[in-house]
């Protein structure tokens, strides 16, 4: 099966989201469609995926002209549209997500358990996935959601599969499993269109690429061709820096210590300490229980046990209202769900932690806000329309770096930063390590979430590697590269 | 001639639908705006004796506000309230329960509390109005704290709280009879000119006061981080626990000035029946004023117009003589066709 869109013009009001861009993919091929955010690769997949109509253009399937007006026409014609906002309803099994809409019914009219049941499992078995069908959805990690709902384009005989930014929220072992996925389906016969910032990995496994800058098709080739720095190249438009980020090193007194904390069974007998301008660097697979640990200290969760040190001086942190009180900043994952507020613009999202600490008697004092904000938008280039637009308009960098902004006025200490760039395009990603460094050389502690090898590598001084809420070992700055983290990321030991 | 009249046509429909999607207020006021034209035609509008025209719809509209003046307060609260994602449906109980308070304070027999103690006159009123208030305020943070610390949603606690209050408040006040003392009921009743229009003042003093509130202060940015995403305000810092344990408070404490007002309008209060219903009234002001029920997106100055209209209406239905048991069916109409119209989608 082969797809061809062709000449696609679109544009969303007075503005131009697609110009003329060409795109093709075969059956047996992993092609990636690279670009920036706002680039237009959405609109271009949704258009292909038929949630989109496009002015201009045309898509063709096997040399036949198709119309699709609407996502289940482009279902029909075998086009999955595997969405970074999974699909899946989590209070069903697993069985029923896979038959969600085409239900298999007895002859009575109920619904055929055991015999969705024994074909989900067919499939599974086909794809190689270790899972009961009858597990509850809520209880599946991302990385297996991501699997079920190939496994679903699978079941509907799907021959394209898109997947818009199937990596992000995973770790690398679970990317592994993905992956391995990925080649089962193109022994199969099946086209997959792989959209990714994460440029290691389309190296790893696609064979073809196409670049979108500003709505334009930049660039198309084979991936042995190029290099992550070309790619990034052509995504920017520019030279991208990938080598580890070096810089002078002053570090002071201790900010924060922390002994023995536990809370079972996310995380046990947690003890560490960071200095003043200093960058530690956490990591670990799904189920290291970093971001609880983390959390916990920044009082959003609950510690049964553990003392915690601030600048030497005991704290017990009840909740976030206090930490921030204390000098400790904590930027989440998840920006969608943890960072940003949609019902409130982008000033106010930029202002939301220190609406109490820039008030008198309660009124907020926006001028002083609006001058603080200023700032942080120069320091850390945030592209934006109006301060008082919605904070949907912005690309997902800029929404990363605004809840970024929310953090710095604050003034923190000690500054934690889970998962910065997940989400982020390349350009912004290099931003954000730039500040990353600027606050260490301001003294500021600065710990580093991630599950990026390659990210903790560049910008931290040393990692504690985290297997299963303890902490498994501490690579140094010399030491660290991807293999020694992995082997202790994996439970095993330093060589 | 055509075609300058199709664009600027063409012009006022662009204008029209981007006030439409883009200002939340712009429809509700456009509600308000044609009901107040057809009450003004249905009153019969006079070229010839303007000034009585003026003075009957001036009469029929301090009428209608002094008339909603309790429930409009209620309404400002329960915005708030569902602005957290919340909702309040213990109001009208509670306004029985201080009403109740109200009366056994000021009661000038002998088993008014502040008379026995020796207490009357102005003095007695001012500690009346204080102790009401308070108490409105400790229900609604009883309220609040259960939502709160004992995590049970607010459906069910303020659903409990509303049989709880009103069912001891109609045990314990059964066969007594208060005397509320003349001079009380100035609180409501007091004429500025030739008008009896306090309870309008209050709710407009408290309107403007909550309106500013919610737009400047610490508090009413935190209700709307609450009601929009709580795990990003906790994550950002915001005490979560204490903004929705404030909101049920302030709750109480305006619906114990609405039962100090209806208190003092008429100097008694029918326990089992006075409220019955408010909360019911309260919400759909506030969601015909673009308020949205799961949170997050609400307006006090909707609320105010909300309130208005449903007033309008009801009173225009009064003036059309529509049998009184299809009022209720209109009111009906009117929530549910304004939720319809403001779904931003449908217009964009």
């Amino acid at each position: 099966m082969k797809i061809e869109l062709k000449n696609i013009r679109k544009s969303f009001g007075s503005n131009t989201v697609l110009k003329d861009v060409s795109f093709t993919i075969t059956g047996g091929e992993i092609c990636a469609l690279l670009g920036e955010n706002g680039a237009g690769k959405s609109t271009l997949m949704n258009i292909l995926g038929g949630v989109h109509h496009m002015d201009e253009g045309s898509i063709h399937l096997d040399d036949k002209q198709v119309q699709f007006s609407t996502p289940a026409q482009s279902l029909e014609a075998g086009i999955a549209f595997i969405h970074q906002e999974l699909n899946l309803i989590n209070d069903l099994p697993i069985y029923e997500n896979m038959f969600l809409g085409r239900e298999l019914k007895t002859k009575q009219g109920f619904l055929d358990l055991d015999r969705m049941i024994r074909e989900t499992d067919v499939v599974f078995k086909q794809m190689m996935v270790d899972l009961d069908p009858k597990t509850m959805v809520r209880d599946l990690d991302a990385s297996y959601k991501q699997i079920v709902e190939i496994c679903r384009a699978m079941m509907m005989k799907a021959s394209i599969i898109i997947m818009d930014e199937p990596t992000t929220s995973l770790t690398d072992q679970e990317i592994k499993r993905v992956f391995t996925m990925m080649r089962t389906l193109k022994e199969n016969n099946v086209g997959i269109i792989f959209i990714s910032h994460k440029l290691n990995e389309v190296i790893q496994i696609c064979e073809t690429f196409f670049v979108l800058r500003d709505g334009q098709l930049v660039e198309k080739g084979n991936v042995v061709d190029v290099t992550t720095d070309k790619l990034a190249h052509f995504m920017v438009g520019y030279d991208v820096r990938t080598e580890p980020l070096i810089r002078e090193k002053r570090q002071g007194n201790e900010v924060l210590r922390v002994e023995g904390l536990t809370y079972k069974p996310a995380f046990r007998d947690i003890s560490f300490s960071i200095k003043k301008g200093e960058i530690l660097g956490i990591t670990g697979l799904l189920g290291d229980g970093r971001s609880e640990l983390f959390q916990a200290i920044f009082g959003a969760e609950k510690v049964s046990s553990g003392k915690v040190f601030l600048n030497g001086k005991e704290v017990k942190i009840k909740n976030t209202t206090q930490a921030i009180h204390e000098g400790i900043a904590y930027l989440p994952r998840n920006r969608k769900e943890n960072g940003i507020i949609r019902d409130m613009n982008i000033f106010e999202n930029a202002s939301i932690v220190t609406w109490p600490q820039f008030s008198k008697r309660g009124v907020i004092q926006s001028q002083k806000h609006a001058m603080e904000f200023e700032k942080q938008r120069q320091a850390l280039r945030i592209k934006l329309g109006k301060l008082t637009d919605s904070i949907n308009s912005l690309s997902g960098g800029n929404q990363q770096k605004v809840v970024l902004a929310k953090w710095l006025a604050a003034g923190p200490k000690l500054l934690i930063l889970d998962n910065p760039t997940q989400g982020v395009d390349v350009g912004a990603k290099e931003d954000i390590y730039d500040i990353i460094l600027k606050l260490a050389e301001e003294n500021i502690a600065v710990v580093v979430l991630s599950s990026e090898g390659q990210e903790i590598i560049r910008v931290c001084d040393r990692a504690l590697v985290m297997y299963h809420g303890v902490i498994q070992g501490e690579v140094a700055r010399e030491s660290m590269n991807l293999h020694n983290i992995m082997s202790l990321a994996t439970g095993g030991k330093l060589t | 001639m055509m075609k300058t009249e199709m664009v600027i046509n063409n012009n006022f429909f662009r204008w029209f639908r981007s006030k439409w999607t883009e200002e939340p207020l712009f429809s509700t006021a456009i509600a308000f705006l044609i009901m107040l034209i057809l009450q003004t035609l249905v009153l019969g509008f006079d070229y010839d004796s303007l000034g009585s025209w003026f003075q009957s719809w001036l009469n029929n509209w301090i009428n209608i506000l002094r008339n909603n003046a309790s429930v409009g307060i209620i309404a400002l609260g329960m915005t708030l309230v569902i602005m957290t994602g919340g909702i309040d449906l213990a109001v009208g109980s509670t306004l029985v329960v201080t009403g109740a308070f109200t009366m056994i304070l000021v009661d000038t027999g002998t088993k008014g509390i502040l008379a026995f103690l020796g207490l009357t006159g102005f003095p007695a009123f001012f500690v009346t109005i204080i102790l009401v208030v308070v108490l409105g305020c400790l229900l609604g943070s009883l309220i609040g704290l259960t939502i709160t610390k004992g995590n049970v949603p607010p459906f069910i606690v303020t659903l409990g709280a509303m049989m709880i209050f009103r069912s001891v408040t109609q045990h314990f006040m059964q066969g007594y009879n208060p005397k509320v003392p003349l001079e009380f009921l100035q609180i409501a009743s007091f004429k500025m000119g030739n008008y009896m229009i306090m309870p309008i003042v209050y709710w407009a003093v408290i309107a403007y006061i909550l309106y500013y509130v919610s737009k400047r202060t610490t508090f009413g940015r935190q209700i709307i981080a609450v009601g929009s995403n709580e795990k990003a305000a906790r994550l950002s810092g915001v005490h979560v626990h204490k903004v929705r344990l404030r909101v049920y408070a302030l709750m109480g404490l305006l619906v114990s000035i609405a039962a100090l007002i209806q208190v003092s309008r008429i100097g008694s209060m029918d326990f089992s029946n006075a409220g019955r219903g408010i909360e019911m009234d309260a919400i759909a002001a506030a969601v015909v004023g673009g308020t949205s029920m799961s949170g997050g997106r609400g307006f006090i100055l909707g609320t105010v117009f909300g309130m208005l209209i449903i007033a309008v209406m009801n009173n225009l239905l009064n003036l059309f003589g529509v049998p009184p048991f299809l009022r209720e069916a209109f009111k009906g109409i009117i929530v549910i066709g304004a939720v319809l119209l403001q779904r931003k989608e449908k217009m964009a």
